[in-house]
């Protein structure tokens, strides 16, 4: 039993310092990060961003991003339009409350990274790729996002734009 | 002949930034929305001096062109526009750091009424001619 034992102990040494350091590589979001979208008009930002974030620079292969914005924080300055954006006809927030993008795979890019993976909108996945930067410990990235692939408000594909910029900034800590 | 009318625009301006101001705090009072980037005491005065000056050149020059029916016309078309100005306040896009812009429209469209109110209420004391 003793031959055994500091062998074991030594596995479990092993495993749970293992679990620290995937642990080390998760960056909590800082509050001051900001989802904005720019299409003409409207425009404007989510406020409510979440998930996990396990990036390491060092290590692309286990780098992952499983994060989700909750379309009720949408916020256009206008109240008329917040509540339009969440209605039935636009992302219908009651039945698809929340956009998802989990990535698949994170890589080097020519500059910065690019993160491929599925986003979910308004009950509708598409493979997409955002390019991000890392500095400062603040991820920065931007992408073109046309809600008629989304199945948002296809019935009226001239009220208001059909693309939109989204630009994401999310400063993180450890 | 406009000093009449300068003084009854420069009064009805007083008396709706005045109303406008104490909904002003009654509204922060109640609901703490704090919109004072865009609508504030300073703003509620300038705007409430400067639609009562420009309705005073209106009316001056309604009143002088039609005479007695000037004034029906004037009264009617300051309802009007206060009436179609409801739409700024809702269709305004804010700073996207302002809180609850939901709640803009309460506090600004009944403030579009308040120079036609004052004006209107203000109106007996300076005279028929």
């Amino acid at each position: 039993m003793k031959k055994i034992f500091y062998p074991l102990a030594g596995l479990a040494l092993i495993v749970t310092s293992a679990f620290t350091v995937i642990a080390a590589q998760d960056w909590k979001i800082a509050d001051t990060y900001s989802v904005k979208f720019e299409g003409g008009d409207p425009s404007g930002e989510f406020r409510g961003l979440q998930g996990t974030i396990n990036f390491d620079p060092a290590d692309l292969a286990s780098s992952k991003f499983v994060t989700s914005i909750d379309i009720n924080t949408i916020n256009t300055g206008n109240g008329m339009k917040n509540t339009h954006a969440k209605s039935p006809k636009w992302f219908d927030a009651e039945k698809y409350p929340l956009i998802k993008f989990t990535s698949s795979s994170i890589s080097k890019a020519a500059s910065g990274y690019e993160a491929k993976g599925i986003l979910e909108m308004h009950g509708v996945q598409k493979e997409i790729t955002i390019p991000f930067t890392f500095d400062n410990n603040t991820f920065a990235g931007s992408i073109e996002v046309n809600r008629m692939e989304y199945n948002v408000n296809t019935a009226e594909p001239d009220h208001g734009a059909q693309k939109f910029k989204v630009s994401i900034s999310v400063p993180v800590t450890k | 002949m406009y000093k009449r009318v300068f003084f009854h625009a420069l009064l009805s301006g007083a008396l709706a930034a005045i109303a406008g101001i104490v909904y002003y705090r009654i509204y922060f009072f109640a609901t703490e929305a704090d919109f004072s980037k865009v609508l504030n005491p300073f703003s509620i005065t300038g705007m409430s001096v400067f639609v009562c000056m420009i309705a005073s050149f209106i009316y001056f020059g309604l009143v002088k062109w039609l005479n007695e029916k000037g004034e029906i016309i004037f009264n009617f078309l300051f309802s009007v526009i206060s009436f179609a100005c409801v739409m700024v306040p809702i269709s305004l896009s804010l700073p996207l750091d302002i809180k609850f812009p939901e709640l803009f429209p309460g506090l600004a469209v009944p403030m579009v009424f308040f120079p036609a109110l004052a004006w209107m209420t203000v109106r007996p004391l300076f005279g028929r001619k």
